[in-house]
């Protein structure tokens, strides 16, 4: 195997790696803070419809990267409601969403099927500078990308360094680990956690964006194809770390892409793309004990509504 | 009626019953409704003095003329297994049911998108709880759900498209590619510089298997030492995996794109290719893809579902379809019958941007047209538009003409698999079984371990 495939299997799998990336850091917020958001695929769906159909129209990728924004977070808050306010059972809302999304997109988006963006209405990689790309290796995976892919790194770092290093970060990670002591501190867990929701939808609606005006500049319904739920298992994976969730995403991203060059070579990928999952499935089972879950950092109310005053 | 407006409504007595105004409105909406239907159904048939038709005495101008057909409606739903927004095969059925929708005052048509085979045998009662007399499922899944209910209401039609599994009351139907998919593997040989073609395949069953074939040998009769790569993605619909696949085969010095997958990233991948100065081609799939790769997409398989659709409909409609002589029908159709075309968008079976390069190309060989004409060493263009008019399908330069004759099928031997063994001898064809349950590949194609 030479090192020009090596390096292109970490460029295409570092491109398809940033949907999940993105999509993961507003999962781990929302899970940080004790929601549970299952319809990360809705969400992201709903983005990617709104997003395409602004570039479109306007011709502006950074326009639809605003819109789908902006979609996300009016499906998050629609979790949000039920589960925060409602405190309704949060898988099923976070499954009705993803429903939601899947058949609202396509309603939305029946018009715009069959439509390519424009070069100028979408995102290309673009090497940043000659000099970088021609590293050996990684040059090209780290130097020769889209706008969003730099943008998802320093989302990451900057989500990671609010959660770790500063009030706000102790303030989420407290209403997810104790709600009821973090009420008791003045915190208003509420707001809290309808703002982490929101966020997650954001990042969502982010990750949908990518795909259609970057990836696939198409609007082709289900798009997402299961992206969603892919970065529900890197949330886990990368143990609510916004920072293990870049590795995460990379290695996700870049076993899948080895995977066809493996073919090549007689190998079958099937095995090596169920890797990503086998590790998550180990790192729940790894976690199903208490004392485990505590060092693994594992959000303890997650999934769990808060009322004021009981306990 | 509640206690609150029995109170406030005057009250009448009739016969001993108290009712209010409400009840006798109510009543008297009954009485003419009663009335209606009896002096509806009280009232002649026809005017009396109208003679039955046929008939050969000159009927009062009062009576209906007896030429109008008997009014008939068909009512027939379609059942798709993706959604209708796929850019591909869901997408080419439904415009295809749009299209002999309009076509047809005496059909009416619905469908159900996006169904799962385990949903299948429920949505078909439904349709028929709906009065729906003629069913069409299309998707492999579907068959042995589509048979059962066939089984279950032998007065309803029913056809499967993709399957082989029939009834009295069930056909199947096709429209199939692969002669599409070899004149467009002549063109992948024209074209290609590194002398390697990358195909991007969903699943390794015997259809795309005998696609890809029908490819690598038009590369061979173009570029016989040229190699096809295939890389098997194991979903119909996942743009990404597509991609990574594209990726992958880009890496590897693949200059020649085609795929038989259901989403356009292929040819997405080869124009982004194009945008960022490299030479990547790429041949369209079932649906027009002219516009995700304008400066790429040389060619492709166009899929005309109408021709089918229309055929079959017309037919029930005559009656020379019923519930009882399906058993043995089966449209496989190809070119010559017009069920697909070739081209990245209708009409234009080879983009004007790489006619000049084909026509730079030549190859060895000696064709000999159904009208006699005989072609030496043809170019490669020529040779494409020789082989349509040999498979029944003449491209006149503004429309398709079809002839209903094939003198030329790719899968004429002598052909051998990958491990060297004879395969089709010399002169002989291939036929609709060995077609159907392919499971090798043919000598030029480097392709992951097949089942069979």
């Amino acid at each position: 195997m030479d090192l020009s495939v090596v390096e292109n299997i970490l460029w295409v799998g570092f491109r398809s790696a940033t949907p999940l990336l993105l999509a993961s850091l507003g999962e781990i917020y929302a899970e940080r803070s004790g929601i549970l958001n299952l319809g990360v695929e809705g969400m992201m769906i709903m983005g990617a419809v709104s997003a395409f159909i602004t570039a479109l129209t306007t011709g502006n990728p950074w326009l639809g990267v605003a819109v789908a924004t902006a979609v996300g977070i009016l499906m998050s808050l629609i979790h949000g409601v039920i589960s925060i306010h409602l405190r309704g059972n949060q898988v099923v809302s976070g499954l009705a969403l993803t429903m939601f999304g899947l058949g609202l997109s396509s309603v939305i988006g029946r018009k715009y099927v069959g439509y390519q963006l424009p070069v100028k209405a979408r995102f290309l990689p673009k090497p940043l500078a000659e000099g970088l790309v021609k590293l050996p290796v990684i040059g090209k995976a780290l130097f020769d990308q889209e706008p969003l892919f730099y943008l998802s790194i320093v989302i990451a770092v900057v989500l990671w360094f609010v959660l770790y290093r500063t009030k706000v970060g102790i303030v989420i990670r407290s209403t997810g680990e104790n709600p009821a002591a973090a009420d008791a501190l003045g915190i208003n867990v509420y707001l809290v956690r309808y703002a982490c929701t929101a966020l997650g939808g954001a990042l969502a609606g982010m990750a949908g964006a990518y795909l259609s005006v970057a990836y696939s500049p198409a609007w082709i319904e289900n798009m997402t194809a299961g992206r969603g739920w892919i970065a529900l298992a890197l949330t886990i994976f990368a143990l609510w770390n916004p920072l293990r969730a870049i590795f995460g995403a990379y290695l996700f991203g870049v076993v899948e892409a080895g995977g066809y060059t493996l073919q090549a070579y007689g190998y079958s990928q099937w095995l090596l793309n169920g890797v990503p999952y086998l590790l998550t499935v180990i790192v729940l089972t790894a976690g199903a004990t208490e004392t485990m879950r505590r060092r693994m950092g594992a959000p303890a109310a997650l999934g769990v509504p808060y009322v004021r005053g009981e306990k | 009626m509640g206690i609150k407006s029995a109170i406030n409504s005057p009250t009448l007595s009739v016969g001993g019953i108290d009712m209010t105004s409400s009840q006798w409105a109510a009543l008297v909406i009954v009485g003419i409704i009663v009335g209606a239907a009896i002096g509806y159904l009280a009232a002649p048939k026809g005017a009396a003095e109208c003679p039955p038709c046929p008939t050969e005495t000159p009927a009062p101008a009062t009576c209906p003329p007896c030429e109008a057909p008997p009014v008939k409606k068909i009512k027939a739903a379609w059942i798709y297994v993706g959604p209708i927004g796929d850019i591909g095969w869901t997408y080419a059925h439904h415009a295809a049911k749009e299209m002999v929708d309009q076509k047809y005052d005496w059909l009416e048509t619905t469908h159900v998108e996006s169904v799962a085979p385990a949903e299948c045998a429920g949505v078909i009662e439904q349709l028929i709880g709906q009065g729906y007399d003629v069913i069409f499922t299309t998707s492999f899944d579907f068959m042995d759900p589509t048979l059962e209910e066939a089984q279950k209401h032998p007065d309803k039609i029913f056809w499967h498209c993709s399957g082989y599994k029939r009834a009295p009351n069930m056909g199947t139907y096709f429209a199939d590619f692969y002669q599409v998919y070899y004149l467009n593997g002549l063109m992948a040989g024209a074209l290609t510089q590194t002398k390697k073609i990358g195909y991007v395949a969903a699943h390794l069953i015997p259809e795309v298997v005998r696609h890809i074939n029908a490819f690598a040998l038009g590369v061979k009769e173009v570029c016989p030492d040229c190699k096809v790569y295939v890389r098997e993605i194991g979903a119909w619909y996942d743009p990404t995996k597509a991609r990574q696949a594209a990726e992958a085969l880009i890496s590897e010095g693949v200059d020649v794109l085609a795929f038989t997958e259901d989403s356009p990233t292929v040819v997405q991948v080869a124009q982004e290719h194009f945008e960022r100065g490299e030479r990547v081609l790429a041949f369209g799939h079932y649906s027009p893809m002219l516009e995700y790769g304008p400066d790429v997409c040389v060619s492709g398989q166009l899929v005309h579902w109408e021709v089918i659709y229309d055929d079959i409909l017309s037919k029930i409609y005559s009656g020379s379809y019923n519930t009882q002589n399906l058993q043995n029908v089966d449209y496989w159709w190809k070119l010559k019958e017009g069920s697909v075309e070739l081209g990245c968008a209708f009409n234009q079976p080879i983009n004007p941007k790489f006619i000049n390069e084909l026509k730079s190309v030549r190859v060895q060989e000696t064709i000999q047209l159904p009208n006699g004409t005989i072609i030496e060493n043809p170019d490669v263009y020529t040779l494409v538009m020789a082989r349509l008019i040999q498979m029944g399908a003449v491209w006149t330069g503004s429309g398709w003409v079809f002839v209903n004759d094939e003198v030329f099928d790719p899968f004429t031997g002598p052909i051998y698999d990958d491990q060297g063994t004879l395969r089709v001898m010399a002169g002989q064809r291939l036929g609709h079984d060995e077609l159907w349950s392919m499971q090798w590949w043919v000598d030029n194609v480097v392709g992951p371990a097949l089942g069979g």
